[in-house]
C-alpha cells in the first residue's frame, strides 16, 4: 500500500522542481506523488507517477484523450463538470481520478453517479488546496462538499484519493497534517490512510468482486 | 489580576514549529497576527477564546507557540493552514509539543546543525554560501542560491524582474564555466 500525494505541479507551472517535490515527499511520509506533465520516475525512493490533468473539455474528447494515453502508466485525472458529465465520465475506461468536487455545483456528484464512480473504479479526489489557502466561504463550501462527499462513500466505497495540489513544497502538508485536515469533514485516520493509497487501487488490477474458492 | 498560585494556573501545551523555507525573516509578532488568523478562520472567535494560541519566540528558524492543554490537535491543524505571514509564503511544520518551553529549546538544539567550516557548495552542509566565482543555472534560467539544506538548494532567479524563489536540489543545478560560455572566450 503506497501513500501517495494525487496532484502536485512541479516547475514550470510551479516553483518546486520534482526532485525536491520528491526529497519533501519522503521526509512527509509519502512513497509515491503524482506529478504534473513529467516523465514516470524513481527519485531518492520516492516514485514519481506521470499525471495528466484534464480540463474544461467534453466527455467526448476526454475519451479519445484516454485512448491516446492508454499504455503510458500516467494517471489521467479530470476535472468534475455537471451531473451528466460526471457519469459519463465516471463511466469511462481508463479515467483514474474525478478531480475539483470541492468548486462543483451540489447536484453535481449525486449517488447515481457515485455508483457508476464505484462499479468503474473511478476515484473521487479531496483536495486539500481549498482548505489551506481559502478563507470564508471557499473553504466552508469545499467543507460542506467533502461531508456530502463522505456520506456518499459510506455508502457505495467508491475510492478516494487525497492531493494537496502543490504548487510548491510550501504548499505540501505532511500525513499527519493530512490526517487533521481530513478530520474537519469527519474523515478518521483510517479513512485518510485508505484514501492515501487510493492511487494505488486505481491504477493497479481490479479485484475481483466475488472470490471463486475451489 | 494577581498570579495565581500554580495549582490553579491553567495547564499549557508548547509546540515547536519549523518555519518553511529557511531564512524567511519573520517577527514574532507578524506570526502570532496570522498564527491568530488562521485559527479564527478555521474555528472562531469562540475556539480561539479557548484556545489562548500564542506565539513565544522564534530561534534559528524555529518558532515556540503556546496553547491552552487539550487544544493542541486543533491547534495543529489551523497552524497548518497557514500559508503567509504579512508579504511572506511561508509553511509552519509542527514538530514536537511538550509541556515546558525549555525541553523544546534542547530540541531546537538538537536539529539546528552546527555551521559547516567550508560553503557547503557541493550538497553536504548547509547554510547560506559564500560568495564566490561558481555561478549555476538551473535549465536556462541563471539562479543564485541563498539556502543549501543537504541535497535541498533555494535558489533566486537572476534578472531585473520576475524573480521569484524556486525550491531546487543540488542535481538540479548547473555549474557554469568559463568555457561553457558561448562568448566567455
Amino acid at each position: 500500500m503506497k501513500i501517495t500525494d494525487a496532484c502536485v505541479y512541479p516547475y514550470p507551472v510551479g516553483d518546486s522542481s520534482v526532485r525536491r517535490f520528491a526529497l519533501e515527499a519522503r521526509s512527509f511520509g509519502y512513497d509515491s506523488i503524482v506529478a504534473a506533465d513529467t516523465p514516470a520516475a524513481e527519485v531518492c525512493g520516492i516514485t514519481v507517477i506521470p499525471g495528466i490533468f484534464l480540463a474544461g473539455i467534453p466527455a467526448k474528447d476526454v475519451q479519445s484523450r484516454v485512448k491516446k494515453s492508454r499504455g503510458t502508466g500516467a494517471v489521467i485525472a479530470v476535472q468534475v463538470g455537471d451531473n451528466g458529465f460526471n457519469r459519463a465520465v465516471a463511466s469511462t475506461n481508463g479515467v483514474h481520478i474525478l478531480r475539483g468536487i470541492h468548486a462543483a455545483d451540489k447536484r453535481a456528484f449525486d449517488h447515481v453517479a457515485a455508483k457508476i464512480a464505484a462499479d468503474n473504479n473511478t476515484a473521487l479526489d479531496i483536495d486539500l488546496a481549498p482548505l489551506i489557502f481559502g478563507r470564508g466561504h471557499l473553504r466552508q463550501k469545499a467543507i460542506h462538499r467533502y461531508i456530502d462527499l463522505m456520506i456518499l462513500y459510506r455508502r457505495f466505497e467508491f475510492p478516494l484519493t487525497i492531493s494537496s495540489s502543490a504548487r510548491s513544497v510550501l504548499g505540501m502538508r505532511a500525513v499527519r497534517e493530512v490526517t487533521g485536515l481530513c478530520s474537519l469533514f469527519g474523515m478518521d485516520e483510517t479513512d485518510v490512510q485508505v484514501a492515501l493509497a487510493g492511487v494505488g487501487r486505481v491504477t493497479g488490477p481490479v479485484e475481483s468482486v466475488v472470490k471463486v474458492i475451489t | 489580576m494577581s498570579i495565581r498560585p500554580p495549582t490553579l494556573r491553567e495547564k499549557r501545551r508548547y509546540l515547536l514549529a519549523r518555519i518553511d523555507p529557511a531564512e524567511t525573516p519573520v517577527e514574532t509578532k507578524d506570526l502570532y497576527y496570522a498564527v491568530y488568523e488562521a485559527v479564527v478562520s478555521l474555528f472562531g472567535d469562540m475556539a480561539a477564546a479557548a484556545m489562548q494560541p500564542s506565539v513565544l519566540a522564534i530561534e534559528s528558524g524555529h518558532a515556540i507557540l503556546r496553547c491552552r492543554r487539550g487544544a493542541e490537535r486543533e491547534f495543529a491543524i489551523a497552524l497548518s493552514t497557514l500559508s503567509a505571514c504579512r508579504d511572506y509564503t511561508l509553511a509552519v511544520r509542527v514538530l514536537a509539543v511538550s509541556g515546558t518551553i525549555e525541553s523544546l529549546r534542547e530540541r531546537i538544539a538538537t536539529l539546528v546543525p552546527q555551521e559547516p567550516d567550508v560553503p557547503a557548495q557541493d550538497g553536504a552542509g548547509e547554510g547560506v554560501p559564500d560568495a564566490g566565482p561558481c555561478e549555476y543555472r538551473f535549465g536556462t534560467t541563471p539562479v543564485e542560491p541563498v539556502v543549501w539544506h543537504g541535497h535541498k538548494v533555494d535558489v533566486i532567479e537572476k534578472g531585473f524582474k520576475n524573480t521569484r524563489r524556486l525550491f531546487l536540489t543540488t542535481e538540479d543545478l548547473e555549474k557554469i564555466h568559463a568555457t561553457t560560455i558561448p562568448d566567455g572566450l
